[in-house]
């Protein structure tokens, strides 16, 4: 795997996350701390049908997808949703996620000490690279992922605007209240976008393991990263998650891996210093994320000066 | 009672007063924060893990220059640490010294890191600023896990002992002592502190900023201000707890122990309430205590095919959402605050009637 396909590949897996954190913070307004546990939930649907059943970890992303989904919304209706009718505010939702994560943890962990118990082989610690071919030179995951991706994105678009559902959800998405007038049941919307936020991570899940190794705690790795990619998109905005999870993606191992060339491979403990410091960057120049620049402005200004 | 069985309750009972201490100064950091100024710290981990940095990575480095030792960090805080135990047996001050100067460079290092790391999001509502938090802090205890230079990463790094010259036996009770005198003082300062103007306009801000804000009062500044007090406060935690293992590894910084229970201590005592703290911090202690001794008890009792930690995550978690969901306000409601002015006032109406 050259750097730059795992770059991409990397970057891949981010942007599902980062749809999935997005799309829950549009309709519900909190920011999921357990998005990166629903991932590593994902990794381990994926081991369990390796292990019971020797299904390939790809045959098995389509199960990723249902039971990622099903605790996505399982997340919704069990934790969520009895806050906000007891009109909780946004922390005390945050800290119910927080909550939700460390549950998550806890019953991911107890699993996995039972699945190596019961099936002999590594279950605390795992990967899948092993699992994976090449396709003309490149490992498969490269397209893999990139396909699971173009799938994910063309479902999206049509569902959002070719389908009249769609439009309701965007409606509900942009004025929760003026849809509710309009006769929209805005809790439709949450309960499909907490859906579809489990199935994309389940799916970035089942993927994750061929590029590097997994541990119950990796929840806690890459949520850093995910948030960073959210919030350079703007935190509420699909498009901007994709920029974003690209931009970090990429960077994160991009600029880890250029700097490993100068100051040796101590410093690859340091790409999740990288996600950091885009995410604090993009806080201090542009709060609202890359999705409120005025691009005609910025043209326009560079125009002037020149 | 048979003799092991007092040695195991002895061993319980001084567990539970020592992480009631540590909490309680933590948990008292966090209530200035959240429960009274509304800043959601989700990154309350890393100012604890500054205080042991001041520990295990200043101080350390300052004895070695000092005593001109040589080799690898590891190595060379291992011939430290045995060269300055041996003084500090024979010159009690010089350990006191040593205890003090960790607190003080604790202390320090906390407050200016904690008035820094919440720069970038000072002035961003809460959901950024609880993001932001939690993603220093989290980076941070990455890297202090994965590098070996600075606290000696998975290692650990060894460091003097402040009470060497105790004798061995006593040792943890004196260090209970010590560690429960601070807290008790901590939660002094806390009451003070919160009882003044700076304590009220607080709690104004976490009511509502634009209030706060049209009687011309800065809330970035007020926000950095109480998360550099905060800071202070937990980073003195961290230097205590290093102090009283003589041995700081990065992996006991992590997140749930630091930030996500702190902040079910504080809702279960009663947010904006350092009474109820206390309580919280007491119960929450209570039972991680008995949880941890008994683990392998409970693993063998229900034959459970996985480590008990597993478990103790999945109960504590459940607490913090049934708290959230029947609870809100915790054991212990907060009350207003009891200004001079207004005892003054009730105590001439009660005159009058």
């Amino acid at each position: 795997m050259s750097v730059v396909e795992g770059a991409i590949i990397y970057a891949n897996l981010l942007v599902l996350l980062a749809i999935g954190l997005t799309l829950t913070y549009i309709t519900t307004a909190v920011p999921n701390f357990a998005q990166g546990s629903f991932a590593v939930f994902g990794s381990y649907v994926a081991l369990s049908f390796l292990r019971f059943f020797k299904i390939h970890p790809y045959i098995s992303i389509p199960f990723g997808f249902i039971f990622g989904g099903l605790l996505g919304l399982a997340t919704y209706l069990f934790v969520l949703r009895p806050l906000i009718k007891r009109e909780a505010s946004i922390v005390t939702l945050m800290i119910a996620t927080l909550a939700w994560d460390l549950i998550l943890l806890g019953i991911i962990g107890a699993y996995s000490g039972y699945i190596s118990k019961v099936t002999h082989k590594p279950g605390m610690k795992f990967i899948f690279t092993y699992l994976d071919f090449d396709i003309a030179g490149v490992p498969a995951i490269f397209f893999v992922s990139t396909l699971v991706i173009a799938l994910t994105l063309a479902g999206l678009l049509f569902l959002l605007y070719k389908t009249k559902f769609g439009i309701a959800l965007r409606a509900s998405m942009e004025n929760p209240a003026l849809a509710e007038i309009m006769g929209i049941n805005v809790e439709y919307t949450r309960l499909f976008s907490w859906f579809l936020s489990g199935a994309l991570a389940g799916m970035a899940g089942c993927l994750l393991p061929f590029k590097q190794e997994i541990v119950p705690a990796t929840g806690a790795l890459i949520i850093v990263s995910i948030f960073a990619s959210s919030i350079v998109g703007g935190l509420s905005s699909i498009f901007g998650a994709l920029l974003g999870g690209y931009i970090v993606g990429i960077s994160e191992s991009l600029i880890t891996y250029g700097l490993s060339l100068v100051f040796g491979t101590g410093i690859l403990v340091y790409s999740k210093v990288v996600s950091l410091v885009i995410l604090v960057i993009t806080l201090l120049i542009i709060p609202k994320g890359l999705v409120s620049i005025k691009w005609r402005k910025v043209i326009k200004w560079l125009g002037s000066t020149s | 009672m048979e003799k092991g069985d007092k040695m195991a309750w002895e061993h319980i009972i001084t567990e539970i007063l020592i992480w009631f201490g540590l909490y309680l100064i933590v948990a008292i950091s966090l209530n200035i924060e959240y429960g009274y100024g509304g800043i959601p710290n989700f990154g309350r981990a890393l100012a604890v893990l500054i205080g042991a940095i001041a520990v295990g990575g200043i101080v350390n480095r300052i004895l070695i220059a000092m005593f001109h030792v040589t080799g690898s960090f590891a190595t060379a805080s291992g011939i430290v640490k045995t060269t300055v135990n041996e003084m500090i047996a024979s010159n009690p001050a010089f350990g006191l010294a040593l205890f003090f100067l960790n607190l003080l460079i604790a202390g320090i290092l906390g407050v200016i890191v904690g008035a820094v790391f919440i720069l970038p999001s000072a002035k961003l509502s809460e959901d950024y600023l609880a993001i932001t938090l939690l993603a220093i802090s989290e980076v941070a205890f990455m890297v202090s896990y994965y590098n070996p230079d600075i606290i000696g990463g998975y290692y650990g790094v060894s460091t003097p002992d402040v009470l060497a010259f105790v004798p061995g036996e006593y040792r943890v009770f004196v260090f209970t002592a010590i560690i429960l005198v601070l807290a008790f003082l901590v939660y002094l300062f806390a009451e003070r502190l919160l009882n003044t103007p700076y304590g009220r306009i607080l709690k104004a801000m976490r009511e509502n900023e634009h209030v706060v804000k049209a009687y011309g009062r800065d809330i970035m500044m007020l926000r950095i201000k109480t998360v550099a007090i905060g800071s202070g406060i937990a980073s003195i935690a961290g230097a205590l707890y290093s102090m009283y293992t003589a041995n700081v590894i990065a992996s006991s910084f992590s997140r749930v122990e630091w930030t996500f229970y702190p902040f079910l201590m504080i809702l279960l005592g009663g947010l904006g309430n350092n009474r109820g703290v206390m309580a919280g911090v007491f119960a929450f202690v209570t039972a991680k205590v008995l949880l941890t001794t008994y683990k392998y008890e409970i693993r063998n009792a229900l034959n459970l095919p996985f480590e008990a930690v597993w478990l103790e995550y999945i109960l504590f978690g459940i607490i913090t959402l049934l708290i959230l969901y029947y609870r809100p306000e915790g054991l212990i409601k907060e009350r207003p605050i009891v200004t001079k002015p207004i005892k003054v006032r009730c105590r001439s109406r009660f005159k009058e009637h």
